[in-house]
């Protein structure tokens, strides 16, 4: 339902994709890897909207959308869960997630607050911190309220964008598995940039991989748990050839 | 034609091209007072070229070192009420008055400068605002000092050895004092103080860490712009022999930084160009005199939005179409980078920490560079790596630790003179002084290593012919593609023949060629002798170019030794991947 | 003892109501800076514009005097939205310098656009409560309150009001801080940060033209009017720590007040220097002002 044919994006002098493709499918969770400086992150961007393509297009349903503005991107649909988790820092928990039904014209109060209720079920922590402003959060709480702000938007996709960046491996544990919940039981759409390869692979369904703005390696996530040129991607050592 | 002769004729035009600059200046200051007939003309062109003067001062200050000042038309009058209490009330000679003007021009400015060098952009503005209120509020209320509203009159003209007497004469006078400090402005833009404060313009962090002391040279462009504007001052003052202070107030000062605007503040000919525009300007529009200063305001917009550069700017950019390429002679000798014994100690860290708030970004650190090792600093995202560089080079002071370079505590110093002791660094996200030349961008990092003119032209010019940049030296970095750009920030922090090299990222955004040519030079680098210390994600690079690692993860160091040892080893590979067992256990 | 209390009143209540105008001018600026880091020069000229529409509308159309105050603030709905338009978008990429700049350049073409309109005679506006003679007031425990400053100092306090229950209270509000707080989340969420900059725009504006409608029966319209006015809401912004909607008001009210005190016992000459003064010794002792925090740059 979400296709992402040959962009070449670049990011100010530097051309930082080179042609990549890749697709989505409903209810799934694919993931996206690689080094820092691959080219992830901005395939996020162009995709929500802050980058346009040089060339190539991105399609939600069939329709294009590369052309049209951030904001225009998210009424379609397409929810993003920043990399640094970006919580408005004055701004209480409650007040952030309110802001995350801005997708949505004419949303009613109970809606919302129903909205609301069904996700403190699954971030209890939240529920409690209801009325604390963003800046006094730690990472990881922020890192749940992004997720839950994201998911206000009842969004047809979510992107998460290294959502284990700057957290204790404890709490990427807990972020990983609200992720693979918020898909196994409520059916979201997820396309998961991220570094922890590991990670990343052991909950979702399908992966690829990128390298300096291309797209090395793709397939079945279990298949690239094994492969050890994955691990090359990042650690290549002296065993790739330049 | 050989390479050499190309080299010798381009210079020679070069010089020809000054010459016939400077012939036609000189005639226009003879031709002109005969041109402009009436009194009221002539009067004209003497404040002309005395706000030209004033302009002058703020090509240096806003032009070269990027710093906004709306404090001119105070320094103006300054020197103004220097020549008009000096020759009226005192009954001081002119010179000795207008020195007096200038001394004190001298020290507002440097106190003006020095207190507001920590806050920047419109702190700045705001106190440069207050001084010049003030000024305003004192000239006009200090009765008994400065004569008030009512202002001085009979101010002299300044002795010379032909009687200034008439407005033509004196017309003279104030086109050959333009004139000079034209010629010094101009000549101001290509020394090494010039350079420094364009690199501070472009780029304050790398101009500090290219070892030049950003707050003594903001106070020095300070200063000197201070002086310009009272020099325009005296100029004016002895010129209309009567002042008000009406003559200096806000208004004026935004009008002088019009002038500058209008006409392209980084060169002496837009402050001329500005400055006799919006003198003539309201004369010619005479009849449309309250709409004209509407339409001064517009232009102030228009000039900004669609010609930042100013008319001359615009000039410049079309000229630039028809310009000769110029050369560069070749390098007499090369590169001499790293001296000493091989195998000595030069950097030594112990314990190193860095707090920002709750967040430890460096948890106790150690690291030993040897003389002639490359050594790579690694690790995933958010690690601390580019953290540890800047805690290195100075851009952080350290919470606690300590940092020994060279045999010297630097732990804390400020970063320009870290890289005076010999280490030089590039930036992760590219810090160049993208408005000038590779080779201006060269020569500043040359100076680093200090030295005379000859000594830092010698290894500007070897460090570009050694990464290839020769036929490009003279381009704008800016118009430069993303790898010749990284190419650029190498050979300046090499043209200072450092010590030690810190890379924080040399191959981001980086093709593969262009990578196989970084490790190319690396390697020759370190083979001339070159301490490398190197921050990298592609590890490819990394492997081909380091021989050691040091692992960050958290901040925390996780593992250090060879390459091959440092990657094999389940803790990386777990910091990079993730964990296996964790991920399966979600 | 009785008159030294009286006269001390007197100059805390003036130097509280003109404190106000210095503080709702601040304010329009303290917005403008929070939502696009644009430090606007021509704030203080939103006031005189204000004052003039008045005028025109007033003196001018004759209009009923109510009417007048609300067809000008509708007309400075309109030059919020050109300001914005004009200055601010072609100019929201560039650096400070260019802007602040741009906005010199707009200080004075609205300066002189109303010196060609209007001319350079001064203009007077009757007060918001008509008495005989000029403004009346009441006198309370021996200190005269002006109706003016009282009017001007209730007008702040609803507004500062208002603005709190609107930012806290309504959805809107909540958006716009939004925009100011990270403007690229914003958009990512979907809330249109164009209309929320310009209805920052447009309420500054308003702030601006409202305060310089409360100042024209204190002092005389000139051109010249918003000039002063603005540097010194600047001044008030930097010494309660620019950008905090804290510090303008805050910084405002006690610019106000050591203005008032200055004139009366050091110099009445140098009414206007006071402002400056303060302002230098906070830039040299405490950058950040009362509210603010340190700032520094990273690598």
């Amino acid at each position: 339902m979400f296709e992402i044919r040959d962009v070449h994006v670049a990011y100010g002098a530097v051309m930082a994709l080179r042609g990549i493709s890749l697709e989505v499918n409903e209810k799934e969770i694919v993931c996206l890897l690689g080094a820092n400086g691959a080219g992830k992150s901005t395939t996020l961007r162009t995709v929500s909207g802050l980058l346009h393509p040089l060339r190539g297009e991105v399609l939600l349903g069939g329709q294009p959308i590369h052309r049209l503005s951030a904001e225009a991107i998210a009424k379609r649909g397409i929810s993003q869960v920043p990399e640094g988790r970006r919580v408005f820092p004055g701004l209480t928990v409650r007040e952030n997630m309110i802001l995350g039904t801005s997708n949505r014209s004419g949303v009613r109060r109970e809606e919302m607050e129903a909205d609301m209720a069904k996700l403190f079920e699954i971030f209890p922590d939240l529920e409690r911190l209801k009325h604390a402003h963003g800046w006094t959060l730690s990472g990881g709480q922020q890192q749940m309220l992004a997720i839950a702000r994201g998911l206000m938007a009842r969004p047809h996709i979510l992107l998460m964008d290294e959502p284990s960046l700057g957290l204790a491996p404890i709490l990427v544990q807990e972020v990983f598995r609200v992720i693979k919940d918020i898909n196994a039981t409520g059916a979201m759409t997820i396309l998961l940039v991220e570094q922890n390869a590991t990670m990343a692979l052991a909950i979702s369904h399908r992966g690829y991989v990128m390298e300096t703005g291309r797209i090395v390696l793709q397939g079945p996530a279990k298949d690239l748990l094994q492969n050890l040129q994955v691990r090359d991607a990042y650690l290549g050592g002296g065993k790739r050839m330049l | 034609m050989n390479h050499s002769a190309t080299v010798h004729a381009s210079a020679w035009s070069r010089l020809r091209f000054r010459v016939l600059a400077l012939a036609l200046g000189a005639m226009l200051v003879a031709v002109l007072p005969l041109l402009f007939t009436t009194r009221y003309s002539t009067n004209l062109l003497i404040l002309g070229a005395a706000m030209g003067i004033g302009t002058l001062g703020l090509v240096v200050v806003l032009g070269y070192a990027g710093q906004i000042s709306l404090a001119q038309a105070a320094f103006y009058g300054i020197g103004a009420y220097a020549a008009a209490l000096g020759t009226t009330h005192w009954g001081i000679n002119w010179w000795v008055a207008v020195v007096l003007g200038l001394v004190a021009a001298a020290v507002a400015g440097g106190i003006l400068g020095t207190a507001t060098l920590k806050l920047g952009g419109h702190y700045l503005a705001m106190t440069t605002i207050c001084f010049q209120v003030i000024f305003t509020l004192i000239a006009t209320n200090w009765i008994t000092f400065t004569g008030g509203p009512d202002g001085i009159s009979n101010i002299k003209r300044p002795p010379f050895f032909i009687p200034l007497n008439s407005v033509q004469r004196y017309a003279w006078f104030a086109l050959a004092a333009l004139y000079l400090v034209a010629g010094l402005v101009w000549w101001l833009r290509d020394t090494d103080l010039g350079r420094a404060m364009r690199a501070i313009r472009e780029n304050e962090l790398a101009a500090e860490a290219l070892g030049i002391n950003t707050p003594r040279i903001k106070v020095i462009a300070f200063t000197l712009s201070a002086v310009l504007g009272a020099l325009g001052g005296t100029i004016y003052a002895s010129g209309y022999l009567y002042i008000s202070p009406d003559s200096f107030n806000f208004d004026h000062a935004v009008l002088f930084l019009a002038m500058a605007l209008v006409g392209g503040t980084e060169s002496f000919l837009g402050a001329i160009l500005g400055a006799s525009l919006l003198t003539f300007l309201p004369e010619w529009l005479r009849d449309l005199k309250k709409i004209y200063l509407v339409i001064y305001g517009c232009v102030i917009i228009l000039v900004i939005v669609f010609m930042p550069e100013g008319l001359w700017g615009y000039v410049k950019l079309l000229g630039r179409r028809f310009a000769r390429r110029r050369l560069l002679p070749p390098a007499e000798r090369p590169l001499q980078v790293g001296r000493g014994v091989a195998g000595e100690e030069i950097l030594y860290v112990v314990g190193l920490v860095k707090r920002f708030g709750g967040l430890v970004a460096v948890d106790k650190v150690d690291l030993v560079v040897r003389r002639g090792e490359i050594h790579a600093l690694i690790g995933p995202n958010g690690s601390g790596k580019t953290t540890y560089i800047n805690l290195l080079s100075g851009l952080y002071a350290p919470t606690s630790g300590s940092i020994r370079f060279l045999g010297k505590d630097v732990a804390g110093l400020r970063p320009s003179r870290i890289a005076s002791s010999g280490m030089a660094r590039s930036f992760q996200n590219l810090r160049l002084f993208r408005e000038l030349t590779v080779w201006e961008n060269v020569l500043v990092g040359a100076k680093r290593a200090g030295g005379n003119e000859t000594e830092t032209k010698g290894r500007a010019l070897a460090a570009i012919e050694f990464a290839g940049l020769s036929d490009k030296a003279y381009e704008i970095c800016r118009s430069l593609p993303y790898g010749h750009q990284k190419l650029v920030e190498l050979a300046r922090a090499i043209a200072g023949e450092p010590e030690l090299l810190l890379l924080d990222e040399p191959g981001a955004g980086l093709n593969q060629t262009e990578k196989q040519e970084l490790i190319r030079l690396l390697r020759r680098l370190n083979e001339m002798g070159l301490t490398i210390v190197i921050v990298e994600h592609d590890m490819s690079l990394v492997s081909r170019v380091a021989a050691t690692a040091t692992v960050l993860n958290f901040g925390k160091k996780i593992a250090e030794g060879t390459i091959d040892e440092v990657l094999r080893h389940p803790a990386v590979v777990e910091a990079y991947l993730g964990n296996r067992e964790v991920a399966l256990g979600v | 003892m009785a008159e030294n209390l009286s006269m001390n009143g007197q100059l805390v209540f003036a130097g509280l109501a003109i404190g106000s105008v210095y503080a709702l001018v601040a304010l329009g600026f303290v917005m403008i800076f929070r939502a696009t880091n644009v430090v606007n020069f021509a704030q203080g000229e939103f006031s005189m514009l204000g004052a003039y529409f008045l005028v025109a509308l007033w003196q001018g159309l004759k209009l009923d005097y109510f009417a007048a105050i609300a067809l000008a603030l509708l007309l400075m709905v309109g030059i919020g939205l050109l300001f914005e338009i004009t200055v601010y978008y072609p100019l929201r990429n560039r650096t400070f310098l260019p802007v602040i700049i741009a906005t010199i350049g707009a200080s004075i073409m609205f300066q002189n656009g109303a010196l060609a309109i209007f001319g350079s005679s001064p203009e007077k506006v009757r007060p918001v409560i008509e008495t005989v003679g000029g403004t009346g007031g009441v006198t309370v425990a021996g200190v005269f309150f002006d109706y003016q400053y009282l009017i001007i100092l209730a007008v702040a306090v609803l507004l500062v009001g208002l603005q709190y229950l609107f930012f806290e209270y309504t959805l809107l509000g909540k958006k716009m801080q939004a925009t100011s707080q990270d403007k690229d989340m914003a958009r990512l969420l979907g809330i249109p940060v164009v209309y929320m900059i310009a209805l920052t725009f447009i309420y500054s504006s308003l702030l601006g033209g409202l305060s310089g409608m409360l100042v024209a029966p204190i002092f005389f319209v000139t051109h010249k009017m918003g000039a002063t006015l603005g540097l010194k809401a600047f001044a008030a912004t930097i010494c309660g720590g620019f950008g905090d909607v804290r510090g303008a008001i805050v910084g405002g009210l006690a610019l106000g007040v050591i203005e008032s005190f200055g004139s009366a016992y050091i110099s009445a000459v140098y009414k206007d220097a006071f402002s400056f003064l303060v302002l230098i010794v906070i830039l040299l002792v405490r950058p950040q002002g009362i509210f603010g925090e340190k700032v520094s740059e990273k690598a």
